[in-house]
């Protein structure tokens, strides 16, 4: 395989062990005692949830790594893990919404793991707008860098809140707190999510990579243009 | 009210359904900028190679 099929390798993978744990989940491992079959959600929803965390932690190392040593390549991935770690955010609060309405009855509550969780999603999403409206890539990486590291802030806030507040939301799903009957379906669809991240970071860096390329390589053609066409030339 | 729910098989579903098309609509905007990005650059590699020539 060369090297640009790697990530694609890594993501497919990915995909095939979702579709594994996925089918598990819902057609093979037993329904809980008292969420009944609404349970089954924790196979896509804990999985999203651990990815996204790590995505956005991978991220900050980007951001920390920027900082400190400098190099394009981190301010590539780091664009990349912010952006993989928001879709996989997003989706972890739709999924969380659909899992609510049936035991809460309500799509959405005020609890400190959801607010913090929105606050961590609308933070990073605010980076990557950031990223979109600042022209100069070296001011665009240092910002954005600097803002992460301040974002990033709340992610431990997130995983603990279900510690250290009163929350509506069940504590993490850890082999201590789910039953071992639930183990499988958790641990295939959490490696699958985590291989589908990881392919999705490698390929938005690529693509980060080439567009900055592209935004620090001199104007096209700007030398042979000006040798052959002296100002006040014409085209 | 036992606390026990039943059925629900509706919100199982929507879950799964959200999840495959995010994620597969994540993976098919990456394919998609990453083919348009390669092609600007080719059209780029072009009209440079037609003005160094």
């Amino acid at each position: 395989m060369g090297k640009g099929g790697w990530p694609f390798a890594v993501a497919g993978l990915g995909l095939a062990l979702l579709v594994w744990g996925s089918i598990w989940g819902l057609a093979f491992a037993p329904r809980e005692q008292y969420m009944g079959d609404v349970q089954r959600i924790m196979y896509v929803h804990v999985p999203t949830a651990w990815n996204a965390l790590l995505a956005l932690t991978f991220g900050f190392g980007c951001a920390v790594a920027f900082l400190l040593r400098g190099g394009w390549r981190w301010d590539a991935r780091h664009e990349a893990a912010i952006e993989v770690g928001v879709v996989l955010g997003a989706l972890l609060c739709f999924q969380g919404a659909i899992w609510a309405k049936p035991t809460w009855g309500v799509w959405w509550d005020w609890d400190p793991r959801l607010t913090t969780t929105a606050v961590m999603v609308f933070a990073f999403s605010g980076i990557l707008a950031l990223r979109r409206f600042v022209e100069d890539p070296a001011r665009r990486a240092v910002w954005s860098a600097v803002a992460t590291v301040i974002a990033f802030v709340d992610v431990p806030i997130v995983y603990f809140s279900v510690n250290w507040w009163n929350s509506l939301h069940q504590l993490q799903s850890t082999p201590a707190t789910v039953s071992s009957a639930f183990h499988w379906p958790l641990r295939i669809n959490a490696f699958g999510v985590l291989f589908l991240m990881s392919g999705w970071i490698w390929l938005r860096a690529r693509l980060a990579a080439e567009r900055l390329e592209g935004e620090l390589a001199p104007p096209l053609g700007g030398i042979e243009l000006a040798q052959r066409q002296p100002l006040g030339g014409t085209s | 009210m036992s606390g026990i729910l039943t059925g629900g098989w509706e919100f199982v579903w929507a879950a799964y359904g959200v999840t495959a098309a995010v994620l597969a609509g994540y993976t098919l905007s990456l394919v998609v900028r990453l083919r348009s990005e390669r092609l600007r650059r080719e059209r780029e590699a072009s009209r440079a190679s037609e003005v160094s020539s």
